[in-house]
């Protein structure tokens, strides 16, 4: 059984995806009118059916070797596409990590989803996401990589703009899409160019040539920079950070699994990548400097937020910096122990989020007060999500980042220090939410706020006990040092950092009107933050004005010039005819001058000699 | 067989050319009161849906007898016409014209298909119809120049006229600008031809009997000069293109279809197999500044779609940018890039003539094209929210999203072409991206935000509407799932057009030795494919001591 379910597991991905094909008949005409219910029923059947399977087959895989399976997709010529899937321990992993927390989403969001009128199309686009990303997680070409990196961003502009009739969803979802293609275009030419250079695109066969290869330092800085530029964008790591603030306009349900697993996946796929980024020197620079230049401005940029989603979004960006860091310093297992515990923690915090949005039908933390005493399941999924994503308490967060610690502990002390900053920085912000949501006095919005019902609630307890478990699992994946081996002073150092940072976020003093933390007279800087170092603005002056202009000039340039000389010539030769037709009168006397005069001309010029 | 293709719809045309005139009554009633199925069936619409689904049938009859391993042009047909002249009446079927073939007869029924049925003239229009599909049939088919010639003429005299009687506004300008340019592009393309087989001194313009080996390089690069002009008009390649944008947005729908689907391929068709096929040494000479030019048709059109408000314009201008791919991967003539060649042309045809119908239903609902005025047009209940998904998928698989047509034929072209020409390929990359630029704006604007006053009453989408779209939309999911159907009939051909210009290759690259400057941009990133380069074609085709000798 177990064997057989191990064997089959590259049909995870295709459960998400026929729960989202067989929900295309509640698209239209009478099947339509019957109501979307069935259709999400049968999302979160399909989902649920993933989910065992890949149990099982994780669980078998644990005593099993790797096995890979490949599949003959594509030949002609001298290029061969064949995808290799992964069945791993790993792999199979993070497929039962990223079904689980979709079926949770998908449940979540029965109860968040329950007015729209859409509910089935949301599912199916639930479905293909999930299918996308566990096709990711089990994928073991570049290629097949590739294509499921674009189906990711196709999904996530079709999820951001779910409510596409809201004028800020539809920049978002634009942005979205734009700024992802960004990154994934440098991705493909880093493709297309492996693939010439390497002449196979599955992982072990590239992994094989990078060990060999023979690169230029200026063709393997390009090929470099361009591999992992698509991962910047899908991680939302600057500069393409903009779009995953903006997509929070989206539905809430995928918000929890775009911050949690869908980022994860870019960071995966760089982990893949990165035997390969090893030829250049350059690029695992540039993973640093981007995830350290990230890292510290998202955490910074997250604390002037007003919008609850966003302020969680920009610690997203924050987090996946740190993964960044670690790649770039090939710290894979602390890369993936942060992306494990900040995904659990994070989709959690999310559920908490959405269920505050239901019930007060805000975003705006300035609106919202005193909800600990009404939604208390809610209160204490915020809290122990916080937890598990601060270093302070020894949940999963705090595992995590000590790993980072002692890694970097020797040979890289500022890197340390880095990472002191974010997780203070973070422990501040998640408090000054805290504050701001479920402390001080009720308002307007958050006076009748009775608790979540049970389609929301019950995923959300259940993610809450997950995150506890977190440390438990940690433990049984021997993933935890014993007490002997701790790095006492880094322990302290981590703890320190988070406390300092709970505490400033306590007693920082804050009234309601203004509940951004960084007061008048640094309107400046408080300005500066709230608008992310105005990177937007920047964009738009530069890139996208850029564009415009471009474009409109190769317009003008072709309406007035190209086309121009076109018309003219058009326009010359029906001028010439017409004018010369008035030659042609009828006259005989006019006929006879026309001639002698050219006689005579041509007589003058044939005899100009003589004279 | 082969004959059939061409001559079945020239029977159509007799046989609606014998049918009474219509009831204008009838349509007239029906104009009136809108009647979406009462109108009593067109005999002339029936005879031309008949004959080309018949003429699709058989090709695709063709396509299952195919020899897809075969070298030479199959189901051949010849008959001596004027033999004085050279002029034969040769048909043939290879792996580069079979995917056109098929490509001419279904967009011909779509196009019919999608018709308005309330049309003025319906005779004459399906008459024209019919034969441009005759002679779109029998430009692929002919292995003969002159006959190859005179089938392009042919096409050019129903478009006219099917843009000029049934077009918008300033058809007249669009229509004559389009004759005037394409008879320039014939003109051009028959002086070359002339020049190829007199100088060359062939006994006919059979295609197989020509052999340009013995001219001198300088005239070869005249005679290709000629057809790059002609073809380039065709395709269209910038600064050629600007009758396309005009035609495009004065003809109606299914004109539309036609013309971005099948017609400019014939451009793409032309310059390859004649080219490249007879001039494959000039070809390779000037193969930087093609890819060059590619470069730059590509961008322009891509920046030019980005500023433009008019739908259909902005799908022309796509086409401009898409074609440019082609080009690329003609300069590049590695079997990959070639076999990318007819990918392109296919998935072009089909994604942008998918875009044409979705546009032209838009425009038939709310009476604009203006992306600037429509708004929302994706409601659920008063807007076309079908229509708009399928507007999702189209412009998804133009801009390349994997796992439709588009970006495989876009991946081996950029695969194919990266090793001869790095910088070039690398750069028309960006334009696709520029392609999600401009179509994800033409779908934010026009079928998301909501739908404003103006738009609340728009008439109903029927299923006939839809399901030409519908069909495509198949298609291009289902090539781009399992591109190896297309593969299988065309991979022989292609990759037999292209070692004529890998032997070339060995003698310019004999000649580069001395001179080593027209290839440079292969010459720097040899060092770093060749050890490692797994594929003994690419090698032998990049290396010139590899001398297998002719």
């Amino acid at each position: 059984m177990g064997e057989f379910l191990l064997q089959t597991s590259w049909c995870l991905p295709i459960y998400g995806l026929v729960g989202a094909v067989l929900t295309l008949p509640w698209s239209i005409g009478y099947v339509r009118r019957t109501g979307p219910r069935p259709a999400a029923y049968f999302n979160i059947l399909m989902t649920l059916v993933a989910m065992l399977h890949g149990a099982i087959a994780f669980q078998t895989s644990l005593y099993v070797d790797p096995q890979p399976i490949l599949l003959h997709w594509f030949h002609a010529a001298d290029l061969d596409l064949s995808f290799a899937i992964d069945i791993s321990s790993v792999s199979l992993g993070a497929t039962e990590l990223i079904t689980a927390l979709s079926f949770l989403a998908q449940i979540f969001s029965l109860g968040y989803m329950e007015k729209d009128w859409a509910i089935a199309r949301f599912f199916a686009l639930m479905g293909f996401f999930e299918a996308a990303m566990t096709g990711l997680a089990l994928s073991d070409s570049l290629f097949l990589t590739y294509a499921l990196l674009e189906a990711l961003t196709l999904s996530t502009y079709l999820l951001v703009g779910f409510w596409y009739a809201q004028p800020l969803v539809v920049t978002a979802a634009r942005d979205a899409f734009l700024t992802k293609r960004v990154g994934d275009v440098l991705l493909l030419m880093g493709v297309v160019a492996l693939s010439t250079f390497a002449g196979s695109l599955n992982f072990s066969d590239l992994y094989e040539w990078s060990e060999t290869a023979l690169l230029s330092p200026t063709v393997a800085t390009l090929l470099g920079l361009a591999l992992i530029a698509g991962p910047t964008g899908k991680c939302a790591q600057f500069p393409l950070h903009v779009w995953l603030d903006e997509a929070m306009e989206g539905p809430n349900p995928a918000s929890i699994l775009r911050n949690s697993v869908v980022v994860s996946c870019g960071a995966y796929v760089l982990i893949k990548l990165q035997p390969i980024l090893i030829l250049s020197p350059v690029s695992s620079i540039t993973l640093v400097v981007l995830g350290t230049m990230t890292a510290i401005g998202a955490s910074l940029v997250a604390i002037a937020q007003i919008d609850i989603k966003r302020a969680l979004a920009h610690s997203t960006s924050a987090y996946l910096g740190l993964v960044f860091i670690a790649i770039g310093m090939q710290w894979t297992d602390v890369a993936l122990l942060i992306l494990f515990t900040h995904a659990i923690a994070k989709a959690l915090m999310f559920m908490s989020v959405g269920s505050i949005i239901t019930t007060t039908s805000t975003q705006d933390v300035t609106e919202m007060g005193g909800l600990w005493s009404r939604m208390p399941a809610t209160t204490t999924a915020f809290l122990v999500g916080s937890a598990g994503l601060v270093g302070l308490l020894p949940l999963g967060g705090f595992w995590a980042l000590r790993e980072g610690m002692n890694a970097f502990w020797y040979d890289n002390p500022w890197l340390v220090i880095v990472l002191l900053i974010v997780n203070a920085l973070t422990a501040f912000n998640l408090t000054r939410v805290f504050r701001l949501v479920f402390l001080g006095e009720p308002q307007i919005k958050t006076r009748r706020a009775p608790e979540v019902p049970w389609t929301m609630a019950v995923p959300m307890v259940s993610l809450t006990i997950m995150t506890l478990l977190v440390p438990a699992m940690l433990q049984r994946l021997s993933l935890v040092p014993d007490w002997a081996y701790l790095n006492h002073s880094a322990v302290l150092l981590l703890m320190l950092s988070g406390l300092g940072g709970l505490l400033a976020g306590c007693f920082v003093p804050f009234t309601r009107v203004w509940s951004r933390p960084v007061q008048m007279p640094f309107k400046l800087i408080q300005d500066m933050l709230a608008y992310d170092f105005y990177v937007d603005q920047l964009y738009r002056v530069t890139v996208v004005g850029f564009v415009a202009m471009v474009s409109r000039f190769s317009a003008w340039f072709d309406r007035a010039v190209v086309d121009g000389l076109v018309n003219f010539i058009g326009i010359a030769s029906l001028f010439s005819g017409e004018s010369l037709k008035y030659s042609a009168s009828g006259q005989s006397q006019f006929y006879l001058f026309t001639i002698l005069t050219g006689v005579s001309v041509l007589g003058v010029l044939l005899t100009y000699r003589l004279w | 067989m082969l004959s059939a293709l061409v001559w079945i719809p020239v029977l159509g045309v007799i046989l609606i050319g014998l049918l009474p005139p219509p009831d204008e009554a009838a349509i007239a009633r029906f104009v009136k009161r809108s009647l979406g199925e009462s109108l009593p069936p067109d005999p002339a619409r029936l005879i031309a849906l008949i004959t080309t689904a018949i003429t699709f049938g058989l090709s695709v009859v063709l396509a299952l007898q195919f020899d897809s391993t075969s070298l030479q042009s199959q189901f051949q047909e010849s008959v001596p016409w004027l033999e004085p002249l050279g002029l034969n009446y040769q048909l043939g079927l290879d792996g580069l014209s079979l995917p056109l073939v098929i490509l001419n007869g279904l967009l011909t029924w779509i196009a019919i298909y999608s018709t308005e049925k309330s049309i003025q003239r319906p005779r004459l229009y399906y008459i024209l119809v019919l034969l441009l599909n005759t002679g779109g049939a029998g430009a692929f088919l002919s292995g003969n120049l002159l006959l190859f010639f005179l089938f392009y003429e042919l096409e050019l005299i129903p478009l006219y006229f099917l843009i000029a009687i049934w077009g918008g506004d300033r058809r007249g300008y669009a229509a004559t600008k389009f004759l005037i340019y394409t008879a320039v592009s014939g003109i051009l393309i028959l002086a070359a031809f002339l020049g190829i087989v007199w100088l060359s001194q062939s006994p006919t313009f059979d295609y197989a009997e020509i052999h340009t080996e013995s001219l001198p390089l300088i005239t070869q690069i005249i005679l290709l000069g000629l057809l790059l002009v002609g073809f380039g008009i065709k395709i269209p390649l910038f600064p050629f293109h600007t009758w396309l944008p005009d035609a495009h947005v004065e003809a109606s729908t299914p004109i539309s279809v036609l013309l971005a689907g099948v017609l400019l391929k014939l451009g793409t068709y032309g310059l390859l197999r004649f080219g490249l096929g007879l001039l494959p040494e000039a070809w390779s000479a000037l193969s930087p500044w093609l890819a060059t030019w590619a470069v730059v048709s590509v961008l322009y059109g891509a920046f030019t779609a980005i500023a433009q408000t008019d739908m259909k314009k902005m799908v022309a201008y796509s086409s401009l940018a898409h074609m440019g791919y082609v080009l690329l991967a003609g300069a590049a003539a590695t079997p990959l890039s070639i076999l990318g060649t007819v990918f392109q042309m296919v998935s072009h045809g089909l994604i942008s003539a998918m875009l044409f119908l979705l546009v032209g239903v838009v425009y038939k609902k709310t009476g604009t094209r203006d992306i600037t005025v429509l708004r929302g047009l994706l409601n659920p209940e008063r807007g076309m929210p079908i229509i708009g998904s399928l507007m999702v998928i189209g412009v998804m698989a133009s801009a390349g999203i994997p796992g439709m047509m588009g970006f495989i034929s876009e991946f081996l072209i950029f695969r194919g072409s990266f090793p001869v020409f790095p910088v070039q390929t690398l750069i028309s990359m960006i334009g696709t991206g520029l392609t999600a630029v401009y179509f994800l704006l033409l779908v934010n604007r026009t079928f998301f935000g909501r739908l404003p006053e103006q738009f609340a009453n728009l008439p109903r989408v029927y299923w006939s509407e839809r399901l030409p779209a519908f069909a495509l939309a198949l298609l291009i999911v289902a090539l781009g799932l399992q591109p190896n159907w297309l593969v299988y009939w065309s991979e022989t051909t292609t990759a037999q057009l292209t070692p004529a210009i890998a032997l070339s290759v060995e003698k310019i690259a004999l000649r580069i030795e001395a001179d080593p400057k027209p290839l440079k941009n292969a010459a720097v990133f040899l060092p770093s494919i060749s050890p490692t380069a797994n594929t003994p074609k690419a090698t032998a085709y990049i290396h010139p001591s590899a001398s297998s000798n002719p």
